[in-house]
């Protein structure tokens, strides 16, 4: 269980919003573009101004120092100014006394937008050429080795694919404080995965250095990616207005605020080709990938990069060529989400082996298990495989949950049953775990040992609910040598540790656990060299008498990940994380509804250091998963406006949709020596079991309605709505 | 401003608040109790799920006037009422949901735990079908559910002993 888990049980957990409200806070509200593309010709604020209980209202001529926001590449600004580029993007900042009266001002204000004609497909943008980079390709083999292997291949199969965005839906909306201090300084109180990302840019639009910012995060109400970038500009609003009328600020969004102004999950368009041998091994595979980047970069540009290196999975593909294009359209600049880029490209090679197996009449799983991975193998991006247990994963998973059974109870019922069928397939998963940007690979860490005993541990990790904090307690009182219980984890502040890298890439436990560790080891060699076998608050009332230094502040750099850009080659990450899960379905085919039977697991979570924490993780991530292939649905008009803003019309997964049965098995080898003491990153990889659910419905539709009876649809675009999948069964008839 | 009174936890309160304010914005920004969280604009995520008169109600549905009259629980008030029904340690719904792992982020298990907490008054021997329709509002976007159902199910055999 996380370390708050008690606390949250008693209600007492503090979030953003629950924080004792200081004098004198005042509110924000954010008045955004009503157009997705356009001219911006006026702002009248006139009448909000009127409004007796506004303070001000800032727009980007406020902004003291720079109106820009964007982390990687400097293309968002804070404030739209001169064109609007999607819908959702702010314009305006009311301050007032209440959030109501801040929103009923907010109202009040007028745009005079001359429109201009928005784009909303990344296939459109690609043939406009409107890209957020320059495109990107991985090879293996070159262009004439490629064009042999598909002409050596037995089979060849074609097509495309789409995966839909999806919404992160933190239950806790974007929020943050900002609090004036003394000589103009700022603390804020931030809903952030990344405090120092808030710092910098809050430093940079405020023209203040960045010590005179604090930025200070207790724990955030869910974030998955969200709260990533994405967090920055709610910020840096309440911050820039703080700074400016010297009084604490709050501005906390509402759902429908949330879910217009906030970047998403990428949808992505593919096309590919994927070239076989007679007995089904992978020969030569090319994929095309059209992300929508949205309006600006924001974090595409490193997600587009993930979605190249997974576009294989887990399969040995000696021929390859994927190109990845980041296409920029006129919606909601998209963002970070659980996986990173990486469930898109997956699912792409999934997709390809599907249709191949039905061309080959065999198995998908049959086709998966052939072509997996194993040690010596390279990838496409050049990282030769280390402690692969791709196979072990898969077959274990095979073994344990009796794969073969399953496949002959799913084919019999299938030839009884009319009306219900089932579906099954097993998803094998490969993930690489670092920051794929090498600088962003290092944490920090500072621990204190008072003089009673107890010790304070502060870190760069931000505690989302994934329970780094317990993770990064239970790796100090193992490494001290102390009762856990003597431990307290502080709020993240970049006061304690600077610089920091966000709390993200399934990354938090391995790189905050590692610079824990080597403070506390630092700490525990100073009360070696002293007198041996005191208990541990006499050693530390002797440690304080013999002058030692009982505080230590820590520094870690992954080491050995290296990649060249240029060449498309290198060893980006420090391991990689494998899996293999089979999950069951049940087709009701006269109304397209589908239940998700059972989800059995064989996860790599290496050594685990908390096996309740890490088994919530692999559920949660899958519950992403499924949710995002199947019923979560964003729907957007044809002029980009989105038009499920809110949980009445979208739908997210409830506890009806889980599935019925979830096992989950941790798979136990000593082949992980990478991350802290033997442990391996567990946030992202699970959501990718998901992929499976979408295979296993679309392998029931097809057992009632078989392939040469579908025509031209390939039942390969997500999600897989209950509409959806309705049309396929019945459609075209 | 309106003067209310309200049972909040046991405690008779008087409370002045804006006329139009929800039960969840006077327990939130009146009266200190922000264990009762807001996850949506109105009445689609169960965050909000306070007790009134032992049914679970959503607080952000409700104006704080209409709660005069009736016995209000949040969750702040949990731990207390079982210790006053001469209970040891923590409520069974708290502490099933604390050994389950069956909250993550924390931030809709206020909600999710009153409903648990309401259905479990009402059926000491819930069936799986039972506490998922009991707690089929409340949406949780970290676990996936199975550790919840399973906290459940543990809080029903805990009270059942209690019972």
């Amino acid at each position: 269980m996380s370390l708050d888990a008690a606390r949250h049980t008693r209600g007492e957990s503090l979030f953003v919003d629950d924080l004792p409200q200081p004098s004198g806070l005042l509110h924000g509200a954010v008045f955004s573009s009503p157009v997705a593309h356009g001219r911006l010709l006026s702002l009248d604020l006139d009448a909000a101004q009127k409004h007796a209980a506004v303070r001000r209202i800032f727009t980007a001529k406020d902004v003291p120092g720079e109106n820009q926001i964007g982390a990687i590449i400097p293309d968002e600004p804070l404030f739209a100014e001169g064109h609007v580029h999607h819908i959702g993007q702010p314009l305006a900042l009311v301050v007032a006394t209440s959030p109501e009266a801040a929103r009923e001002a907010r109202d009040l204000i007028r745009a005079e937008i001359e429109e201009l004609e928005p784009v909303v497909c990344p296939r459109e943008a690609h043939r406009r050429e409107q890209f957020i980079v320059p495109s990107r390709s991985l090879r293996l083999g070159d262009e004439a080795q490629l064009a042999e292997a598909f002409a050596k291949s037995a089979t060849i199969v074609e097509g495309q694919t789409s995966t839909a965005g999806q919404e992160h839906l933190y239950l806790e909306t974007q929020a943050s404080m900002a609090v004036p201090l003394e000589g103009g300084r700022l603390r804020i109180y931030a809903g952030t995965q990344g405090p120092t990302a808030v710092q910098r840019v809050a430093a940079r639009v405020l023209a203040l250095p960045m010590s005179a910012i604090e930025v200070e995060v207790l724990r955030l109400g869910g974030a998955f990616g969200g709260k990533e970038d994405q967090a920055t500009p709610w910020a840096t609003f309440a911050a820039l207005a703080a700074h400016c009328l010297e009084q604490p600020v709050k501005l906390v969004l509402q759902r429908s605020e949330d879910m217009l102004m906030t970047g998403k999950r990428h949808p992505y368009q593919s096309d590919w080709r994927l070239g076989l041998d007679q007995e089904g091994k992978i020969l030569a595979y090319e994929a095309t990938l059209f992300q929508n980047a949205g309006a600006s970069a924001d974090l595409s540009p490193a997600i587009l990069e993930r979605s190249l290196f997974h576009a294989a999975n887990c399969y040995k593909i000696p021929n390859a060529r994927i190109t990845a294009h980041s296409c920029r359209t006129n919606l909601t600049p998209f963002t970070a989400f659980r996986g990173f880029g990486g469930p898109q490209g997956m699912f792409v090679i999934e997709s390809a082996l599907a249709r191949a197996a039905e061309v080959l009449g065999v198995t998908k799983e049959h086709l998966q298990s052939i072509n997996l991975l194993q040690s010596g193998d390279v990838t496409p991006y050049g990282q030769e495989m280390q402690g692969c247990v791709s196979r072990r994963s898969f077959e274990q998973t095979a073994q344990r949950f009796d794969l073969a059974g399953a496949r002959r109870a799913t084919v019999e019922f299938n030839a009884k049953n009319k009306r219900f069928k089932r579906g099954l397939a097993t998803m094998p998963i490969c993930f690489g775990i670092s920051f794929t940007n090498k600088m962003m690979n290092q944490a920090g860490s500072l621990v204190h040992i008072y003089l009673d005993g107890s010790v304070q541990v502060a870190s760069g990790a931000v505690e989302m609910g994934q329970g780094v904090t317990a993770k990064l307690r239970n790796i100090a009182a193992h490494t001290l040598g102390c009762d856990v219980n003597l431990i307290s984890m502080a709020a993240t502040s970049t006061t304690t540790v600077a610089n920091t890298s966000p709390t993200a890439a399934s990354a938090g436990a391995d790189l905050n656990g590692m610079a824990v560790r080597i403070a506390c080891t630092q700490l525990r060699e100073r009360l070696d060299a002293l007198e041996r076998g005191l208990p541990w608050k006499e050693l530390i009332n002797h440690a304080h008498q013999e002058r030692v230094h009982l505080s230590s502040a820590a520094h870690y750099a992954t080491p050995n990940i290296h990649y060249d850009k240029d060449a498309e080659w290198g060893a980006p990450f420090a391991y990689h994380v494998y899996g293999s899960s089979i999950t069951r379905v049940t087709v009701d085919c006269l109304l397209g509804t589908y239940k998700i039977d059972s989800v059995e697991i064989v996860h790599d979570a290496g050594k685990s250091l908390a096996p309740l924490i890490d088994r919530g993780q692999v559920e949660g991530g899958l519950a992403q998963g499924i949710g995002w292939l199947t019923v979560e649905d964003l729907a957007y008009s044809d002029d980009g406006r989105l038009l499920s803003h809110n949980l009445a019309t979208y739908k997210a997964p409830d506890i009806y949709s889980a599935p019925v049965k979830i096992e989950v098995e941790f798979l136990e080898h000593d082949e992980s020596p990478c991350a802290v003491l033997g442990s391996k990153g567990i946030g992202e990889p699970p959501l990718m079991y998901g992929i499976g659910a979408f295979f296993a419905i679309r392998d029931a539709a097809r057992a009632f309605r078989p392939v040469e009876r579908s025509g031209a649809e390939d039942l390969l675009c997500a999600p897989l709505t209950p509409e959806r999948l309705l049309m396929y069964l019945h459609g075209n008839r | 401003m309106r003067l209310l009174e309200l049972e909040i936890n046991g405690d008779r309160l008087h409370v002045a608040a804006p006329p139009h304010w929800t039960l969840l914005e006077v327990l939130r920004y009146e009266l200190g109790l922000t264990g009762t969280k807001q996850g949506c604009d109105k009445g689609d995520c169960g965050a909000c799920t306070v007790l009134v008169d032992g049914k679970p109600q959503l607080s952000c549905l409700m104006l704080g006037s209409a709660a005069q009259g009736h016995a209000i629980t949040t969750i702040e008030g949990l731990l207390p009422a079982h210790r006053a029904q001469g209970g040891a340690g923590a409520d069974p719904v708290q502490d099933a949901f604390d050994r389950c792992g069956a909250l993550q982020c924390g931030f809709c298990q206020p909600g999710m735990m009153l409903s648990a907490k309401a259905l479990l008054s009402e059926n000491p021997t819930p069936t799986s079908t039972d506490i998922k329709h009991a707690l089929s509002g409340n949406l949780c976007r970290c676990t996936g559910y199975t550790q919840i159902l399973e906290a459940a199910l543990l809080a029903a055999t805990k009270t059942e002993e209690v019972l």
